[in-house]
């Protein structure tokens, strides 16, 4: 690369003999070969096109070319409704060009069918782009939105738990907290852990507590309606609270929940401490026999509702 | 609305200019279809990134997992649509799709003589990005974690420990250890997702930049006054003409996943030594190329640094600005000669393998009834069930048994072991000899239980 070239608009363009042409108008460039290839040169009667070959030094104050004044009436015509600005971005290293004086030939279309109909074709164009991106995005993002609710949505399927006790065999109106192993299932595994509950046999229907609190406040839902026992109620050991484990404390006969003192009758009622809601009752169904099953479920914390995870 | 949100964004971060300038590139000589293959590869690339992302949600990258991960995403539904296996599809013929199309790129950019000066640094950056594609196909390969996962990577691997010196060591940081296994796994899984990516965007990105710097090369005939004057900017109608392109492609990716949805064989057993592992369809004529080349170290090492050696010096060693394919016989000419013989070796390779039956579901269906009560379980095991006389046959389908093979062995096994004291099933009907068949070729290969029903 050779010395810095300075295009400055106004400045003399001197012919063959020294003597003046005209002014500098534009410079021309070439955007396929990223060159400046031309000048435009303002003379007494029009603007021509002088080809950067016939310049043969470029100055700060002149431009000196080998053209006589009649190589210039023969040279090309500028016609500016056929070129554009250039964008600084395009700017030739090297160069220094006045803002404005830059100017390319316009694309093809622009100049065969005008401004206004080549942008408006343009439009059509750019809406037809919109188009096709909406419809391939859309028939992408469809799949997998559904493919990341698919297994958000994975319904939970119930399985009943044999709990490996008999009816007969639990002490009366004492509850009992029960081991059993379950398999929490996420995606493609399946981890066995262990869970448990609390069963409370009771004497007899006159029982005050043996009528759990859910049902008396109608919460439950027709799974653990459809499978309740006035034998036996089950309870879940998750403090409805802030799901710590509630623990029953033989001589107040109460269960009590270590973290934050909710107090919960045998057919747990709150009496006391911060719970929103009574101890969950689960759905439990007993064989003749006197063997027991339960569906553990779990429900949302801290409200008063009994809403089911899923 | 939007108009106010352009000017917002216009009077903070220039959006018009940034666009314009984004947009607005001047393409000599105009559109033409012929400069879409870069465009279609990105867009791969971008629906492969995509999709790979989603796999990534239920992936489970350790030998105990990842086949499992793998059939719990075959088996995902959404309202009784097959999500999982059209997101997997997609992401499996994507990379089949993005080889061929980095493929068709590389011999446009060739053939239009595009890479001489001054774009030999794109070229250069062009021949990172075709290795990072072919490293990427080879380490997704392994990651279902099924047979022809394992033992294609046991192959591919063995191959790298071929190199003298430094190649048992390269294999064995590959692998993570001397054998394949929970190392290799994760191995495989960080390349594929996190190096690999990452690799992606960098290369992609210096690609494009260099690409704006020196500016597309424009058509291989025709004076730059010609070009000049037939000009055209990029947007819209090359851009137009690229998302036709992205179409097409997609709509062929579709079509592909869920007609021919990607297959998952029985998880990986490394003491299946009777397993016949095939590479994949791109790698087929290195793979029948290797056969024939001896000693392997010549082909294994060679062939490779061949063809790195020819793509990286090639924009230095060809310095005539000819670019015309028609003043240019033999760069032509040997392309042509290379093509051929990818195209002979790949159909001389296929030719090799052993065909595995077509399996047709509703006859496999069948045919497992037919399986359940004709008695074979009481002497062959499938799946951990059944008798211990006869063969295992968990795996049969992949051996490679045609449909007759099979239907002779059903009611003469004598003709294949004189010795089989299998006995003749001779009453099976030729519809259930039919069913029997498929249901024995699809063992090993398919219809695995559904762990999103599972209990």
């Amino acid at each position: 690369m050779g010395e810095e070239v300075t295009y400055r608009v106004g400045i003399p363009v001197l012919g063959l003999r020294g003597e003046n042409l005209g002014r500098l108008e534009k410079v021309l460039f070439t955007e396929s070969r990223h060159q400046v290839t031309g000048l435009v040169v303002r003379s007494l009667e029009s603007l021509h096109i002088v080809p950067l070959e016939k310049v043969t030094s470029v100055s700060g104050t002149e431009i000196r070319t080998h053209l006589t004044p009649n190589d210039l009436h023969q040279s090309p015509v500028f016609d500016p409704t056929q070129y554009e600005e250039v964008p600084p971005w395009f700017f030739p290293p090297g160069h220094h060009i006045e803002l404005g004086a830059l100017v390319t030939i316009k694309p093809l279309d622009v100049r065969e069918q005008g401004e206004e109909s080549a942008v408006s074709r343009r439009a059509f164009m750019g809406k037809s782009v919109a188009l096709l991106a909406s419809a391939i995005g859309i028939s992408l993002l469809v799949p997998i939105g559904g493919y990341i609710m698919a297994a958000a949505t994975t319904p939970v399927t119930d399985n009943w738990r044999d709990l490996g006790v008999k009816l007969q065999d639990l002490p009366l109106d004492e509850p009992v907290q029960r081991s059993f192993r379950a398999v929490s299932v996420s995606g493609w595994m399946r981890v066995p852990e262990d869970r448990s509950v609390w069963l409370i046999r009771h004497s007899g229907a006159s029982d005050p507590w043996s009528e759990p609190e859910d049902q008396k406040k109608n919460l439950d839902s027709p799974l653990e309606e459809g499978h309740a026992d006035p034998r036996l109620t089950v309870l879940s050991p998750i403090c409805p609270h802030l799901g710590c484990e509630p623990q029953w404390h033989k001589g107040q006969k109460l269960f009590i929940c270590p973290c934050h003192h909710s107090i919960y009758q045998l057919n747990g009622k709150v009496i006391g401490g911060p719970a929103p809601r009574p101890m969950d009752q689960l759905p439990v169904r007993i064989s003749p026999d006197g063997s027991i099953a339960v569906i553990y479920e779990q429900f949302a914390i801290g409200i008063a509702a009994k809403v089911r995870l899923a | 609305m939007g108009q106010k949100i352009v000017e917002y964004l216009d009077e903070r971060v220039r959006i018009r200019a940034l666009m314009s300038f984004l947009l607005n590139e001047p393409m000599p000589g105009g559109s033409r279809w012929a400069y879409i293959p870069g465009s279609m590869v990105l867009f791969v690339l971008i629906l492969q990134f995509i999709t790979g992302m989603m796999l990534a949600f239920y992936y489970g990258g350790t030998p105990d997992h990842a086949w499992d991960s793998v059939n719990y995403i075959d088996h995902l539904t959404y309202r009784g649509v097959p999500v999982g296996r059209l997101i997997r599809g997609i992401h499996y013929w994507g990379s089949s799709i993005m080889v061929i199309a980095v493929g068709i790129h590389l011999l446009q950019v060739f053939l239009w003589g595009a890479y001489k000066r001054p774009r030999e640094i794109m070229w250069l950056v062009g021949t990172v990005l075709l290795a990072l594609t072919m490293t990427a196909a080879f380490s997704g390969y392994l990651l279902p974690w099924d047979e022809r996962a394992y033992w294609g990577t046991i192959v591919g691997t063995n191959m790298i420990g071929l190199i003298p010196l430094v190649g048992e060591a390269i294999k064995d940081a590959i692998r993570g250890g001397v054998g394949l296994g929970a190392l290799t796994l994760s191995h495989f899984f960080t390349l594929h997702t996190m190096i690999l990516p990452t690799l992606f965007i960098l290369f992609v990105m210096l690609h494009m930049v260099i690409f704006r710097r020196v500016g597309p090369a424009g058509p291989f005939s025709g004076t730059p006054e010609q070009n000049e004057a037939t000009k055209d900017t990029f947007y819209p109608r090359q851009v137009l003409m690229d998302s036709f392109g992205m179409m097409g492609v997609f709509i062929l990716i579709l079509l592909l996943a869920i007609l021919r949805p990607p297959g998952l064989e029985s998880v990986a057993n490394p003491s299946n030594a009777a397993y016949n592992p095939t590479p994949a369809w791109y790698f087929d004529w290195i793979f029948q190329l290797l056969k024939m080349i001896r000693p392997e170290i010549v082909g294994v090492v060679g062939l490779p640094v061949l063809i790195a050696v020819v793509l990286v010096l090639l924009p230095f060693l060809d310095k005539k600005p000819v670019r015309s394919p028609f003043k240019r016989p033999l760069s032509v000419l040997s392309t042509l000669f290379v093509l051929v013989s990818m195209v002979v070796l790949s159909i001389m390779a296929e030719n090799g393998y052993k065909k595995l039956v077509d399996v047709d579901r509703a006859a496999m269906a069948r045919g497992q009834v037919v399986f359940n009560q004709s008695g074979c379980i009481g002497c062959h095991t499938v799946f951990g069930k059944g008798g211990k006389i006869g063969p295992d046959l968990s795996e049969e389908g992949l051996v490679g048994h045609s449909e007759h093979w099979l239907t002779v062995q059903f009611v003469n096994s004598k003709a294949h072991f004189p010795d089989s004291i299998m006995p003749d099933f001779t009453y099976l009907t030729k519809q259930q000899q039919h069913d029997l068949s498929m249901y024995i070729s699809s063992l090993g290969r398919m219809g695995w239980p559904d762990p999103t029903k599972a209990q």
